[in-house]
């Protein structure tokens, strides 16, 4: 790991099929809650291999109503506390006693509904970034789009723009010109595959048994056909939930989901608007006051009376602090998020109806 | 897998025990879930090159009558094996198990894995450890689940548990009679998709697979169909050129697949569906258009003041105007969703 150079970026992402099922099981376990945990593995040549996976600890909150944002709050920020860190540094020392890799290649979260661009992601993976060996990843897995059909589980990195805005914590206007940063360069993603090992593979050639190879009798009557255990299972591959028509709830939700975006970008540029008034404000006191001083000066001169300074007005008037731009950027990556989720949604959604028209339609 | 095998479970008169201390052997059902069997694989993977088999410990839920496991999740328990003792590493064994309940409070021990089908005295002993009062899974059983994995031959997983035998006092530690349990393996809907990926690599050469979109699966899935429908249909053929044989189940099976389909006028499909894909499009034509508006009031936000001469109120004039227009689209947006609801209602 040591001999490699430090700027050798991570190409793509290779997760095992070991850590796909637990990463699944984690988030369906505490859905619709966030889950977190952390991914252990290596990377060869600029493809991080991910070979392990264990979550992190759950909050422990009385379930008392009106608690859940704070719980939530507290799992999704779950990756970067304290003592998931220590719980980690355990974990892994005793994960490597069994010869798992054993190190720390970043951390996964759960989602619904590809709602997870914020700034506690941003946080915890600035934190993993920043810390470690800064080839990581988070892996972000969305439950609700995996209910209907493919699995969507996505690596995502900071960019090195990103991390170096954050990391002065400054996101004004005028940084944000000079550094040219967008909010489509907040985030990149890497392409994820999934890999099997030889005895996983052998393992689904049995999952589900396949069909009886040799001829089977006709079966007598209906009954029979219903209940031959021969009949075979659906297969897993491909899978068959995803011709399932109902797909406006998806829709819908995402909508819903647009709308309150829209919502923050508008508070956030009401922020700035009033930020912006109240600069302007200040500063027309500011001239005024320095017109005043100089007519005074004028008048003094005139009398031949010493001069009052001209610079006095930095410690009489305070200009206000532009609010940070950091929330309209991740606002802004959350939205383009959603509407690739609708062009998503939409280019499925419309081949299935013409399907369906011409099927109920033929020969049109 | 190995799950058509019967069982006939015996109630058995119990070997010698302290009276109140008798673990129950009564029979179980045992359900799997597949990461745990992947984490077997995975550990047997890993196995020091110099060992046959190896073990860990098993962890689930249990029923509140004892009756049904559920295998959630394992980890592995380092020990070594020679011809003449065996070792486990208790302390390792109780701290992971603490740090797993930590992170899943509900999850309880239930028992142990081995990756060999292989039962032996060793077996036994550790059975007995995993069994036993205290630290152990006691008063219910220990379940014993074995997957073997000897390469070139299907993956064969057993489960048992186990009843003390009546031997001398001093063999009873490395002794006992191994039940076996039926078992089956169960996936979740939440786990379908996820096994779906995964299984698609299991006729590839590299044995990796890109996760794909919905789109490119919902293709694959339509192939399959096409695929199905062309096999019964060859089948049919088949049957009315008299070149195979007929069978009145399958026919009559064939007849109410068919008969599912629903009768609709023509012109009522012809009105839903346009209304629906307009509302589809309209939808997906908003989105892209929020989208364009976010991006050209973030680019006015910021290239305002690069235009020099300090006119950034006219710029976020601009960004405001962005704004407004965001608000009229959603606006649209609220529309078409009413519009959207009444088409589902009607």
């Amino acid at each position: 790991m040591a001999d490699v150079p430090k700027d050798s970026p991570l190409r793509a992402v290779q997760i095992e099929a070991l850590v796909v099922m637990k990463i699944i099981k984690n988030s369906a376990q505490f859905f619709p809650t966030i889950a977190t945990g952390s991914l252990v593995g290596m990377e060869v040549n600029g493809v991080l291999q991910i070979t392990n996976s264990f979550p992190f600890p759950s909050v422990d909150i009385p379930a008392a109503d009106g608690h859940q944002d704070t719980a939530s709050n507290l799992a999704a920020g779950a990756p970067r506390a304290k003592s998931n860190a220590t719980y980690q540094n355990e974990m892994i020392k005793f994960l490597r006693e069994v010869n798992v890799d054993a190190n720390n290649v970043g951390w996964y979260t759960s989602t619904s509904m590809g709602n997870f661009v914020n700034v506690n992601m941003i946080e915890n993976q600035h934190f993993y970034q920043k810390e470690l060996n800064e080839r990581t990843v988070a892996l972000v897995h969305d439950v609700s789009r995996s209910s209907q059909g493919s699995l969507s589980l996505r690596a995502f990195r900071l960019s090195p723009s990103f991390m170096a805005a954050y990391k002065e914590g400054k996101f004004t206007t005028e940084s944000l010109q000079k550094s040219g940063l967008r909010y489509q360069d907040i985030l990149i993603e890497l392409p994820v595959t999934v890999h099997n090992s030889h005895l996983a593979t052998s393992l689904l050639h049995q999952l589900p048994s396949d069909a009886p190879k040799e001829e089977l009798p006709f079966p007598p009557n209906l009954a029979t056909l219903q209940q031959d255990p021969n009949t075979p299972q659906p297969p897993l591959y491909p899978n068959f939930d995803s011709l399932d028509l109902s797909i406006d709830p998806f829709l819908e939700k995402t909508c819903d989901l647009l709308l309150e975006s829209i919502e923050n970008h508008h508070t956030e540029l009401n922020n700035h608007q009033y930020y912006q008034r109240s600069l302007g404000r200040e500063q027309a006191k500011i001239t005024a006051w320095q017109q005043k001083r100089k007519a005074e000066n004028a008048a003094r001169a005139a009398a031949k009376q010493p001069l009052l300074p001209e610079d006095e007005w930095q410690r009489l008037f305070k200009l206000p602090t532009e609010p940070s731009r950091l929330d309209v950027l991740l606002n802004s990556r959350q939205v383009e998020q959603y509407a690739r989720q609708v062009d998503g949604f939409t280019a499925s959604v419309s081949s299935k109806m013409f399907a369906v028209k011409s099927n109920l339609l033929p020969g049109e | 897998m190995a799950d058509k095998d019967s069982f006939l479970h015996l109630a058995r008169p119990l070997g010698p025990a302290p009276v109140g201390a008798q673990p129950s052997t009564a029979p179980l059902n045992v359900v799997i879930q597949p990461q745990a069997i992947f984490s077997i694989l995975d550990h047997s993977l890993r196995r020091p090159a110099d060992q046959e088999r190896v073990i860990g410990t098993l962890l689930g839920t249990r029923s509140e009558d004892g009756t049904e496991i559920e295998i959630r999740n394992c980890y592995a328990v380092p020990h070594t094996e020679t011809a003449e003792q065996v070792e486990v590493d208790m302390d390792y064994q109780k701290q992971m198990l603490a740090l797993h309940l930590r992170a899943n409070p509900r999850e309880v021990l239930v028992g142990w894995y081995a990756t060999s089908s292989e039962l032996n005295t060793f077996s036994a002993l550790i059975q007995n450890f995993y069994g036993q009062q205290g630290d152990g899974t006691w008063p219910h059983p220990a379940v014993h689940l074995t997957v073997s994995t000897v390469p070139g031959q299907d993956i064969e997983s057993r489960t048992y548990i186990s009843a003390p035998i009546g031997v001398t006092a001093e063999r009873a530690a490395d002794s006992c009679l191994f039940i076996p349990v039926p078992h089956e393996l169960k996936y979740g809907e939440a786990e379908k998709s996820g096994l779906e990926l995964i299984s698609s690599a299991k006729d590839l050469e590299d044995r990796s697979q890109p996760v794909m979109t919905d789109l490119e699966s919902l293709e694959r899935a339509i192939q399959h169909v096409l695929d199905m429908l062309d096999r019964v249909s060859n089948y049919v053929n088949n049957v009315l050129d008299e070149e195979a044989t007929p069978s009145s189940a399958l026919g009559q099976f064939l007849m109410n697949a068919l008969s599912l389909a629903p009768k609709v006028d023509a012109a009522d499909i012809e009105r839903d569906f346009n209304a629906h894909i307009q509302d589809v499009l309209v939808v997906s034509y908003l989105a892209n258009t929020i989208r364009t508006q976010i991006d050209l009031s973030n680019r006015l936000a910021t290239a305002a003041l690069t235009l020099g001469t300090g006119d950034a109120l006219g710029g976020e004039g601009g960004a405001g105007a962005g704004a407004r227009d965001g608000e009229k689209q959603k606006g649209g947006d609220r529309r078409n969703k009413g519009r959207q609801q009444r088409a589902q209602e009607a």
